[in-house]
Parts: C-alpha cells; sequence; structure tokens
C-alpha cells in the first residue's frame, strides 16, 4: 500500500512517478527491465506531457508501446501493446545500449550505496550468503554503458541505503569522483527518487545530496533512515514539487488505470 | 531423415553432467516441456547455463539435476525469489557461477565466433570480474593502443542447447513468430546441438513460402520436440502469457518443504505426459492459431 502525501492530493508512487517522468526530456530514449513499475509509469507520463518525443521501448523490446494497462510483470508481453517495433535482444537491444542509442536506465538494487551503485546478488558474504538475490542481470552492465542513470526506492531504510555493499551487481558512479571518466564510462547516476526524498549526486565527490524533501519528511529524517552520511545542498532543501491535476489524471486514468505501480509499495 | 521426436526422446539424449544452455527470458518463452522431462528422467551434474532465467532452473534445481548453475539472473520477477536456487546457493547445494546477461552473451558469442574472446563494458568496476580472477573466464583488460578498458568473455562450450519455438518442419527449419525477442540465437549459435520443443509441425511450404520469417536453418536444429503450450507456466508470445496464479502457487508450497514435495510431484514431476501435465494445471490445448 502507499500512503497519502500530506499536503499534496496524491499518494506517494504517484509523487515518485511524477519526480521521475518531470526528470525525463524530449531527448530521453530509455527501456526498462524487471520490476520497474516506477519508471515505466514515468516514461508514459512524460510522452503524455511535456516529452511527446521522448523513446521508451518497454521490456527493452517494444519501441514506443504505448499499453493500455501495465500487467504483473514489467518484461512481458503484456506491455507491448501499440509498439512500433518489437527489436530482438542480442542485435538490436544490445548495440543500442552499448552504443549509448539508448540514453537513459533506471535501475535499483536490494542495496545502493552513496554513489549508486547496487546490489542485487547476495546479502551477506558471498561465499555464504544469507540470502541469496536474483543477481545482476542486465542492470549489471548497463550501468557500465548508459549515460542517464536514475535509481528509485520505495523502501528508504538503513538496510536499503548502506554504506558498504555487500557485492558490487552493477555501478553507478564506482568509487565517485572521476572514476567513471577514468574507467572511459559514459555519464553516470543523475538522480535516486525514494518514498522520502530526491536524490540528485554532489559533482565532485558523486555521492547522494539531498535535492528535495518530501512534503512532511524532515532532512534528519532522510539521515536516520539512511546508512550513509546524506550531503545536504547550500541553502534550503526545497519541497518536491507538487503533481498537476492533469499530470495525476492521465496516470490514473490512461498511464496506470489498474495501479500496477503499487506492487512496489 | 526426420527430425521429430518425443519430449521423452530428445530428454533421454542429453546425458548426465552435460552443459546444457536454457531459452528464454525470465517468464517468457523457456522449454518447460523439455525441462520438466529432464527432471522426470532424474538427470545428475547437470551444468545450466541461463542468462536471465527463473521457472526452468528452479524445477531443474528441486528435481536435483543441477551441479552448477551459470547465470546473470534467476528470479521470478516482482513474483518472488526462485525458491529452491535461492536455497540450493545458500547451503552450497548447488555451484553458481556468477555473471551478468551481457557477460554470458559475450561468452556464448565467443564461442559462436570461434574466438578467443569477446570484448565488453560490461561488468568493469563490479565485483563479478574478482570472482573469475582463478580461472580468467572473464577477465578486466586493456587495449595497448588505445588504453581503453575491456573485458575479454571467453568461449563458453555449450553441450545442448532447449529452446521453445512456434513452428517447425521435420527437416528442422524453426521460427518464432512473429520474430525472436529474445536471446536464444545466442545459445544456439553457441551449442554443439539444440534440440527445439515447438507448438506445432508445419509443412517445410511453411518455410519456403514466407522464408524471411525463418528464425533456424534446418542446419542448427537438430531435434524437434513438438509440446503445445510448451512453455507453459511461462509465455508463447504471441500465443499465450505466462501463469501469474501457477507461479504463486508455486512459491506458496515452497515455504514447506513437505507442501512443496508434494505440490512439485503432484503439479510439475508427477504428471507422466506433457499433455498430463497441462490436464493437471488446467490449461487448454489446440486454441492456439
Amino acid at each position: 500500500m502507499s500512503t497519502p502525501v500530506p499536503g499534496y492530493d496524491c499518494t506517494m508512487d504517484e509523487l515518485m512517478v511524477v519526480a521521475f517522468s518531470r526528470a525525463m526530456s524530449n531527448d530521453t530514449r530509455a527501456f526498462n527491465g524487471a520490476v520497474s513499475f516506477i519508471p515505466v509509469c514515468g516514461y508514459m507520463l512524460a510522452r503524455r506531457t511535456h516529452a511527446p518525443e521522448l523513446v521508451w521501448a518497454a521490456s527493452s523490446i517494444a519501441v514506443d508501446a504505448d499499453p493500455g494497462e501495465i500487467g504483473d510483470s514489467t518484461l512481458s508481453d503484456s506491455l507491448w501493446g501499440g509498439a512500433s517495433m518489437l527489436s530482438n535482444s542480442p542485435f538490436d537491444f544490445w548495440t543500442f545500449a552499448q552504443g549509448a542509442r539508448y540514453n537513459t536506465f533506471a535501475f535499483r538494487g536490494a542495496q545502493m550505496d552513496a554513489y549508486g551503485n547496487v546490489n542485487n546478488t547476495v546479502i551477506g558474504p558471498y561465499d555464504n550468503p544469507k540470502v541469496r538475490l536474483p543477481g545482476g542481470g542486465g542492470m549489471a552492465d548497463l550501468g557500465a554503458m548508459i549515460p542517464r542513470i536514475y535509481l528509485w526506492s520505495s523502501t528508504h531504510n538503513p538496510r536499503t541505503f548502506v554504506e558498504h555493499l555487500h557485492f558490487r551487481s552493477g555501478i553507478g558512479w564506482g568509487d565517485g569522483g572521476d572514476h567513471r571518466e577514468r574507467m572511459a564510462m559514459p555519464g553516470g547516476p543523475q538522480l535516486c527518487i525514494t518514498n522520502l526524498c530526491v536524490f540528485d549526486f554532489e559533482p565532485a565527490s558523486k555521492r547522494m545530496r539531498l535535492a528535495s524533501l518530501h512534503p512532511g519528511v524532515t532532512a534528519e529524517q532522510v539521515q536516520e533512515a539512511t546508512g550513509f552520511e546524506v550531503l545536504l545542498p547550500d541553502g534550503d532543501v526545497p519541497t518536491t514539487a507538487q503533481p498537476t491535476d492533469d499530470e495525476l489524471h492521465i496516470l490514473r486514468t490512461e498511464v496506470d488505470p489498474t495501479s500496477a505501480r503499487l506492487r512496489e509499495f | 531423415m526426420s527430425k521429430i521426436t518425443t519430449l521423452e526422446k530428445a530428454a533421454a539424449s542429453i546425458p548426465d553432467g552435460s552443459t546444457v544452455a536454457i531459452g528464454g527470458l525470465s517468464m517468457n518463452s523457456a522449454p518447460m516441456a523439455l525441462v520438466r522431462e529432464l527432471v522426470r528422467q532424474e538427470k545428475k551434474d547437470l551444468d545450466l547455463v541461463a542468462i536471465v532465467a527463473g521457472m526452468a532452473v528452479d524445477w531443474l534445481v528441486a528435481g536435483g539435476c543441477v551441479r552448477r548453475v551459470l547465470a546473470g539472473l534467476v528470479s521470478f520477477e516482482g513474483l518472488g525469489l526462485a525458491p529452491n536456487f535461492r536455497a540450493a546457493v545458500q547451503s552450497g547445494a548447488v555451484a553458481i557461477e556468477e555473471y551478468s546477461e551481457h557477460l554470458l552473451i559475450c561468452r556464448l558469442q565467443a564461442q559462436s565466433y570461434n574466438l578467443p574472446f569477446m570484448p565488453t563494458r560490461a561488468g568493469l568496476g563490479t565485483d563479478v570480474l574478482g570472482l573469475h580472477a582463478e580461472s580468467g573466464a572473464v577477465r578486466e583488460e586493456k587495449d595497448g593502443p588505445t588504453g581503453e578498458r575491456y573485458v575479454a568473455c571467453t568461449r563458453l562450450p555449450v553441450d545442448v542447447a532447449l529452446v521453445h519455438a512456434h513452428e517447425a518442419d521435420e527437416r528442422g527449419n524453426t521460427r518464432v513468430n512473429p520474430k525472436l525477442v529474445w536471446m536464444d540465437n545466442e545459445i544456439v549459435n553457441a551449442a554443439s546441438r539444440t534440440v527445439a520443443s515447438v507448438e506445432r509441425v508445419v509443412d517445410t511450404a511453411v518455410f519456403t513460402a514466407e522464408p524471411e520469417r525463418t528464425t533456424y536453418p534446418r542446419f542448427m536444429i537438430d531435434t524437434v520436440a513438438p509440446a503445445p503450450q510448451g512453455a507453459y507456466p511461462c509465455s508463447c508470445f504471441p500465443d499465450y502469457s505466462h501463469d501469474s496464479d501457477f507461479f504463486m502457487a508455486y512459491s506458496q508450497a515452497a515455504r514447506d518443504r513437505e507442501t512443496f514435495t508434494q505440490f512439485f510431484q503432484e503439479r510439475v514431476a508427477g504428471p507422466e505426459t506433457w499433455e498430463d501435465f497441462l490436464a493437471v494445471n488446467n490449461v487448454a490445448t489446440g486454441v492456439s492459431a
């Protein structure tokens, strides 16, 4: 279940989708992986509002898909309605990804660190794990290839946001600073959108920094829920912008009328 | 000579200890009828190559067929972790060789192209490469002239690839409708031989009428095993979707060992034929166009 956002006429899932959507633009060329309901809603909402030229390949396969509703898998054909092309994974997708023809990807991990690196492989020691997780999948590869990386989490707590990952499955800003540049990797993580706040990345260190707080949340609360030191911007931290009636209406009635996005809450 | 055989005979041709690559992606287009037959025949010590997998790997692990899993990802997506895979890796009963999707694709491509390695940026800056330090199966290198770093993915020999497709003729020409979107071609191209389960067998004239639609030429497919609804409970786009209810019932049963043993026997391994299996799981057949 998602919770109401105090003072805004919307719920947390909707605020996160709108924040994600607003970070997209007309030159966004995106695709999605597994269990990616928030980004999928964000791409579709952005395309229906301020970014009509945005490219989104549903499941990394169905270019310009426009499904009537979102099913229980973001990797399945239920998401492919209205597509102009069904692309093939190795020949098309991995070519477009490695060449950064696709420029935008959103991923997350069971653990994420201050640099936007993610772990989706094990909790505990690798050789004797407490929990064996699914593995890095494509997310692990794409961190090194895609210039605009977005992270999100509907479970902002110290178990998710950790100082040290138990395993680095996928790379964000790596060790920080100029690490990606030295590795000749394009761009890097841009934002991390959570159920408490939005982080950006401090330009020199590449560590997460508060960009905005959701209504009713304090910087202290974010710090308490985060296992690493949260950087603060100069001056006051803004409040995450309120979704417009138009955005909420389109999200609720056109983009995701069955509220599939709540599967992440 | 016809390449068409039964699921039972196709599975029987795969010896214990084989390296078996499983097609499909996550909850889509996995060769479940062939996988179920491997479980029924109690294969042992298989090394599984699965780029992005779920239920197929979990069935084989539950059946005690697996020695090692070479995978990029094994899960039921939002429906949960693959329970037997998870438990077997945690207990050490099954070994895992850790990859990502593209590292594994590149190893298969090196094998397909008969090259010592395929380069990629995938895996750079992650902990995956360190796990391969000893074998060097995937290793970070630097290009001399440019200084660029890459990961060299060495050849990955595969004994047999198992894929599911829509149609094949008796010569082995095979196609996926309306086209292949997953990475099954990577395992087919790398494998010494391929077994395809198919929704239906058609005349060769179907292929010659529309040769642009053929996915695998006959010399790449060694064995064809008819299996209507053969990817169930995974999807076979555009004919049928994955069955979320099966995935959820399976995960629910796996919370208790005894319950799962009974579930696995009744709903997966027990039914004698694929048709029996579909009947037990209330799957309608003969509806695909």
